[in-house]
């Protein structure tokens, strides 16, 4: 399970050290008229099935694409990909891992900054970008469609409700956050 | 997604180099650093490409935020001696040394770069974000040792031309053959319309190139624009992020990273920058700022050197400035700058550890963002030096 990293680890120097989720760095934020961070409409995130039946958005920056079978995607949006600047790795999470709301399932990294991707919903891991593996820019070329980072299986009692939708995240953008 | 980036110095009142229009102009991202205003990216460019760009062509980096100090009296070698580990009188007219200012206990106040321009007088440039203490340390050192320094401040612009064609860009510009200026060494140089300027060789990236002071502001604006718009097959303007990431592949001191002033040159592996006259306790030489500690330190590792300055590489997620090093699971040391590597792939770093750990291959663990990594101690500079040498 690709929980919190402190409570996987004996070693007890490890057992104090913070998690930090800072804030997004303001270094590299980009003007807010240039991105649009809706899901790419010809890519798999859209095309899997005949659409997804929710979209959502946290404030930590991720999307989540839900389908009608509860495959969710999960990946960074635009406005993310553009202020982390080139993606130069990608920590993929663990097929199979079953994760929690708020759980690491992999981590982005740039030359300047890195980044936690948290789950977004409850669920077990189904699948992980493994294009990511060679091909990190993608998640700059496309954040919102083939540089999606993972698929998550949610039950039926998935809860999307403390999510944004698209209109309240480019609202959260505007704001300081 | 959260993001954990560097932070910069804020301050309300930012100050501005000659060329802040033009990076404006060119639709950089500006930020603070150090007190002033300045470009960490440019939007032509992203960090990958101008980093990769500068490796293989030529950036250009304003550096204006740095301070420029002219040293001149008949005890300006004896006042840098007092300063600095190094053999300044042995430094030869237009040669220029490495070095760093010291405090009483061998702690580095800052690094500097000198250069000789004559018998008794000195071109030292010294670091932005230490500017106001470094100005008070070399009043209160002239004063206290009853000095006789004429100590100015050059202002104006200071540019970076650095990377492997920047020797035959700047070539275009001047009649002077610059084949005849070899790493470390300066001169001044008639740029054609844009004046005489002052051309150190060398720089912060491990590439050839050069350190361009043009005191007239308004010429310096007007080469930068010259190089940018009509080399553009060569040259684009690089910002701080990837001055950040070359420098840290050719090994250099970030100060306030890898330096402080609890921090003696013998532990930041800087030991080359005291002069091989100036190494022996007790000599006349050996009277610079905290020479007892260094000196004692350079002369005896073993019994009082426990840390000292490493680079590492690692793979995966990268181990950045403040993470703890272990081996096993004791804490054994903690990084001071490390990101992934543009031109290596894989992370670096830079960190102090604890003897023995330091040694070449040992196998360390970083605790990054709360999970242990692998990473390996490794050799410096992680590039090889692309340095002009004649």
């Amino acid at each position: 399970m690709f929980s919190v990293a402190t409570r996987r680890f004996a070693f007890s120097a490890f057992k104090s050290a913070p998690v930090f989720r800072a804030a997004t760095p303001r270094l590299f934020a980009p003007s807010l008229r240039f991105y649009s961070n809706a899901l790419t409409k010809d890519s798999i995130v859209t095309k899997y099935s005949a659409g997804p039946i929710k979209v959502a958005y946290t404030e930590d920056h991720e999307w989540v694409a839900l389908h009608e079978d509860g495959t969710a995607f999960v990946g960074i949006t635009k406005y993310a990909a553009d202020a982390l600047g080139d993606a130069t790795f990608v920590e993929l999470a663990t097929v199979g891992d079953a994760v929690e709301i708020g759980d690491s399932i992999g981590s982005i990294e740039s030359v300047k900054s890195a980044s936690e991707i948290y789950a977004p919903v409850t669920g077990e891991v189904s699948e992980a970008n493994q294009l990511l593996d060679s091909n990190p820019g993608l998640v700059n070329q496309d954040p919102m469609g083939e540089g999606w980072i993972a698929q998550l299986q949610v039950g039926p009692n998935y809860d999307l409700s403390n999510l944004l939708d698209a209109a309240k995240y480019e609202e959260f953008l505007k704001s300081d956050h | 997604m959260a993001v954990k980036g560097k932070e910069f110095s804020t301050s309300p009142e930012l100050l501005k180099t000659c060329f802040h229009d033009l990076h404006v102009s060119l639709n950089a991202t500006m930020v603070p650093f150090a007190g002033y205003s300045m470009p960490v990216l440019y939007k032509a460019h992203t960090h990958l490409a101008s980093h990769k760009w500068t490796r293989t062509n030529a950036g250009l980096f304003d550096v204006s935020h740095m301070l420029q100090h002219k040293f001149s009296g008949p005890d300006a070698v004896k006042l840098l001696e007092i300063v600095t580990p190094g053999d300044i009188q042995g430094l030869s007219d237009f040669n220029s040394t490495l070095s760093v200012l010291l405090n009483d206990k061998g702690g580095i106040i800052d690094d500097t770069i000198i250069t000789r321009w004559d018998k008794d007088t000195f071109y030292v440039v010294t670091n932005a974000g230490c500017r106001d203490k470094d100005l008070a340390f070399l009043k209160s050192e002239i004063q206290k040792n009853g000095l006789s320094v004429n100590h100015e401040i050059i202002y104006g612009g200071l540019l970076a031309l650095q990377g492997p064609k920047a020797a035959q860009t700047l070539q275009q510009f001047t009649s002077a053959d610059l084949s005849k200026l070899t790493f470390g060494s300066s001169t001044f140089l008639n740029l054609g319309s844009f004046g005489d300027v002052h051309v150190a060789r060398g720089g912060y990236t491990g590439e050839d190139g050069f350190e361009i002071s043009i005191t007239d502001p308004k010429a310096a604006v007007d080469f930068a624009k010259a190089l940018i718009e009509e080399k553009s097959d060569t040259v684009i303007p690089v910002g701080l992020a990837a001055r950040d990431s070359l420098r840290l592949e050719a090994g250099m001191c970030l100060y306030g990273h890898e330096l402080n002033e609890s921090i003696t040159p013998i532990e930041a592996g800087l030991a080359w920058v005291i002069g091989k006259n100036r190494r022996q306790l007790g000599d006349s030489a050996a009277n610079f700022n905290g020479a007892q500690t260094i000196l004692s330190q350079l002369n005896n590792k073993k019994e009082l050197v426990f840390k000292t300055r490493i680079g590492f590489t690692s793979k995966g997620p990268a181990a950045r400035e403040n993470c703890d090093i272990f081996v096993r699971d004791e804490k054994v040391g903690i990084v001071t700058s490390g990101s992934p590597s543009p031109s290596l792939g894989g992370n670096i770093g830079m960190a102090y550890i604890n003897k023995p750990y330091n040694k070449i291959g040992t196998d360390i663990t970083i605790l990054v963002r709360g999970k242990p990594r692998s990473a390996t101690v490794a050799k410096m500079p992680f590039l090889q030096p692309n340095y002009y040498r004649g």
